[in-house]
């Protein structure tokens, strides 16, 4: 088996490992991406095959993908590096978000997005603004507004603290324990919000990664609710010219290259994947959280350590696209949640975010709508036919009156690769900087004290991976955008907060 | 005739409701694309790309244009490319100045030509000059400009600053901060000072998010909370509290664009803001022409079916002329502060709050 020799070779062509190469090529490294996929790097930014059906006299193509639709404010530096670029698109700001309860014929939904966004009152206490819409009102019964005073008390702990940055992994202690004692519809609201970014059941959702995802994208900024859209399929959007830029910075990547075995010999590690050897000074791993615990318990170099670690395990999902030959009566939002005896968790209107579904409908006058479905397992091994039935039922409990316009569907179902974040002490969970010597790791599964989340956590781990070899080189290194600050009320509760449990844990010893 | 004040009223309304859309607070229209310096932040215009740019309207239609921006707001912004460039600029500011009774006139140039257009000073109540750096080496660099230019700005804008009195405007330099000219705000800030201009700042933008290399530089940071403490001491420094902190970390904000919204030379709306009719597509365009509506809501009322609701919400582009206007209308106590606290605020009223 030849062998072919780099300085660093970057395992995984997912958002993580391109950043991870990107930042090493406009070093002036050239690294090497191996990617297991045979036709397309992007990990869950990935191209699919398009769907294409014929409707109006005439043939439609539309862009598949994972279901990653867009970024949230707070992720700065996957902005910062597609802007240093040129290559960042013109991001199409979110509108609205509806939150739609069902149980049984019963549905009822409020837009509450940009109540929550573009509160008048500060944080942590701008949800009260969800309480200037009507509609919102219609969804609160008396227990939902007793039950406020035990989510508050959440809220609070969520803000005093941090898991990541205090490597807490609070064992034990699951979404569903937080949630006990609320009523089933405030139950439902934080279930659908926290299935939304921790695509699990609640009583599986470790209470470290609900509080890390609170604090990221809501609690303690207005303005961290506020998510913009790619205007086109995110593997158009960022991965094709992400990629290109790659290219010309003199960056390498093999597609069909499934990783199988890593080795230690002398002081460079040797890389086998499809019936090729490479060998490395540096190796950066920036597989998904399973592929990543498959490979390291694979290879006798680093089995033994691995086999002590906690290396979290990934979720399925599904999306489906459903195309109606109307549009809804109501405008309403173009996005939302479904929580209560929904099948799927969440839904988007394509035609009202990106490029190609819009001129579809101006030009039909339909609609489109995806949905995704994050479990339970035994949901997602029902067969396609099963499952898309449930949710075109559902789709059409809240929109009765486009029943009999479905048009086409499409049903793609995800690898379980979607990770829950955890939480702990360094020697439990892998790092960026790894046990094994010139070993780094990336990816959104990343222990790391960063708050980030998803791509923007693919995206600091996979620069601080880079950092980490381009130390090993003497180069300079690239700077890190925090993310935006608290608001100044969020910020003195959360330091109150967190003196007294600091001093009621002294007070314990 | 709508007014600045009143649209800001009815907008408080709309935004506790989440209606949609907002009015205008200012206006600004793109007299012409054309521009005879090559700017190196500008990502619009620019001579080099005069060429690929449309003709300016005819005085009238210029005129009919004004008239139905005048029905939305008493607030106006002139600028381009080049507004000095538009032949008929003098006559047109004094139609919209005695004619339609524009509350507020602003005039948005980079001041190269101005000694040719000293009449039109008496008709504007505020002129703003693009000044990006003290040391003309570096500002012609700056402009692409030939050797020369820089003082032939600075006397017209010393010559301007002179006539703020008698003509009865207030000169406003606007200086936009760039990795290269970074060191030189302080001293541009101190000549504005020194000649009793008002000055504003606002970061480049590149690729519609603040340059990487001031995202990154702990020198801009410094700048910031510089100007912001010089803000306090009663320094003439226009550009509101919340905008200086959001523009310190470069935080996200609320957006509106249709409070400053742009026209086009051939009266077509920018919709939903510059950037996003930039990239065109399906989100945003200028398809709708005010010319051929012939009525401001009406257009807005169309681009609205045309391109979905404007955004309410975007840490996208950090542009001064978007985020001020967004942030005073979603902070009313911080607009209160800022005209209860700092005397250069007050000069201008809430028009002062998108420079361009």
């Amino acid at each position: 088996m030849a062998t072919l020799s780099h300085d660093t070779i970057i395992i995984g062509g997912g958002l993580a490992g391109l950043t991870a190469a990107l930042h090493l090529a406009e070093r002036g490294r050239r690294p090497l991406v191996l990617e297991a996929d045979p036709v397309h790097v992007g990990g869950r930014l990935k191209a699919r095959p398009d769907v294409t059906f014929e409707h109006a006299g005439q043939l439609w193509r539309f862009g598949s993908e994972h279901g990653v639709h867009g970024v949230w404010s707070p992720y700065r530096n996957l902005q910062a590096m597609l802007a240093r670029h040129h290559i960042r698109p013109v991001l199409v700001p979110a509108q609205e978000e509806a939150w739609v309860l069902a149980h049984g014929r019963r549905v009822r939904h409020a837009d509450i997005g940009s109540a929550i966004r573009n509160s008048w009152i500060p944080a942590p206490f701008h949800y009260l603004g969800m309480f200037a819409r009507p509609r919102f009102w219609t969804m609160m019964s008396v227990r939902n507004f007793v039950s406020l005073f035990r989510v508050l008390p959440t809220l609070l702990a969520a803000l005093s603290i941090d898991p990541l940055a205090e490597d807490q992994p609070l064992y034990g202690l699951t979404l569903a324990e937080v949630c006990k004692g609320w009523s089933p519809d405030m139950t439902s609201l934080f279930t659908g919000l926290s299935r939304n970014a921790l695509p699990a059941n609640p009583d599986q959702i470790p209470a470290s990664g609900f509080f890390a995802f609170l604090r990221f994208y809501t609690l303690r900024r207005r303005d961290a609710w506020a998510f913009s859209y790619f205007p086109t399929d995110s593997a158009r959007a960022v991965i094709a010219p992400l990629l290109e830029v790659l290219h010309r910075l003199g960056g390498e990547v093999i597609v069909g290259a499934q990783v199988t075995r890593l080795a230690r010999v002398e002081d460079r590690w040797c890389v086998e994947a499809a019936g090729r050897a490479f060998t490395a000074t540096h190796v950066i791993l920036a597989t998904d959280a399973p592929a990543t615990a498959a490979l390291l318990r694979a290879s006798p170099a680093t089995t033994a350590q691995a086999a002590g670690l906690r290396l979290p395990g990934g979720w399925p999902s599904a999306v489906v696209r459903l195309w109606f030959a109307r549009a809804p009566e109501r405008r309403g939002a173009e996005a939302g949640i479904f929580s209560g005896d929904f099948v799927p968790d969440n839904f988007f209107w394509l035609h009202r975010i990106y490029d190609d579904y819009i001129r579809w409908a101006r030009a039909t006058g339909g609609s489109a709508l995806e949905a995704h479905i994050y479990g339970p397992p035994e949901l997602l091994a029902l067969p396609d036919a099963a499952l898309l039935a449930q949710v075109i039922a559902d789709v059409t409990r809240v929109w009765p009156e486009l029943k009999g316009h479905l048009l086409h569907t499409a049903l793609t179902r995800n690898e379980a690769t979607h990770t829950l974040l955890h939480a702990g002490r360094p020697e439990e969970h892998l790092g960026v900087i790894t046990p094994w010597p010139n070993l780094f790791c990336c990816g959104d599964w990343v222990r790391d004290a960063n708050p980030a989340m998803f791509m923007e956590r693919a995206c600091v781990t996979g620069i601080k991976a880079a950092n980490a070899v381009l130390q090993a080189y003497d180069v300079a290194t690239w700077p890190l955008l925090a993310a935006p600050r608290p608001e100044p009320l969020a910020w003195a509760i959360e330091m109150d907060m967190r003196n007294i449990r600091l001093r009621m844990k002294a007070r314990r010893k | 005739m709508s007014h600045t004040w009143i649209n800001y009223a009815l907008n408080l309304a709309r935004m506790a409701v989440a209606a949609t859309p907002l009015r205008p607070l200012v206006v600004a229209y793109c007299l012409t694309t054309y521009c005879n310096l090559n700017c190196v932040y500008c990502e619009d215009f620019g001579a080099r790309r005069n060429a690929l740019q449309p003709p300016p309207l005819p005085l009238d239609d210029a005129k009919r244009l004004l008239a139905i921006i005048r029905r939305a707001t008493s607030s106006l912004i002139l600028t381009g490319g080049e507004p000095l460039l538009y032949p008929d600029l003098a006559a047109l500011l004094a139609y919209a100045r005695h004619d339609l009774r524009f509350r507020h006139v602003t005039l948005l140039t980079n001041a190269a030509l101005l000694h040719e257009s000293l009449n039109v000073l008496p008709l504007l109540d505020r002129l703003m000059v693009s000044v990006d750096a003290a040391d003309p080496t570096l500002w012609e660099q700056t402009i692409g400009a030939p050797s020369g230019a820089a003082q032939i700005i600075r006397d017209n804008v010393i010559a301007a600053a002179r006539r703020q009195k008698a003509d009865g405007f207030r000169l406003v330099i606007n200086c936009v901060v760039t990795p290269e000219t970074l060191a030189q705000v302080p001293a541009v800030l101190d000549w504005c000072a020194g000649h009793g201009m008002l000055f504003s700042f606002s970061p480049q933008s590149a690729n519609n998010w603040p340059r990487y290399a001031l995202l990154v530089s702990q020198e801009y940071r410094d700048l910031v909370m510089a100007m912001i403490a010089r803000k306090r001491h009663g320094a003439p420094i226009l550009g509101s509290m919340a905008y200086l902190q959001m523009v310190w970390g470069f935080d996200p904000y609320p957006c509106y664009p249709l409070l400053a919204p742009r026209v086009m030379p051939d009266g077509g709306l920018a919709y939903p803001c510059r950037p996003i009719e930039r990239a065109g597509d399906a989100h945003g365009g200028h398809d709708v022409n005010l010319l051929e509506v012939g009525d401001w809501r009406k257009a807005v009322q169309h681009a609205m079916e045309v391109y979905g609701a404007p955004p309410s919400t975007c840490g996208s582009c950090y542009q001064q002329c978007y985020v001020e206007p967004s942030l005073m209308q979603a902070r009313p106590w911080a607009l209160l502060s800022e005209l209860l606290l700092y005397k250069a605020s007050r000069q201008g009223g809430i028009a002062t709050y998108a420079p361009g």
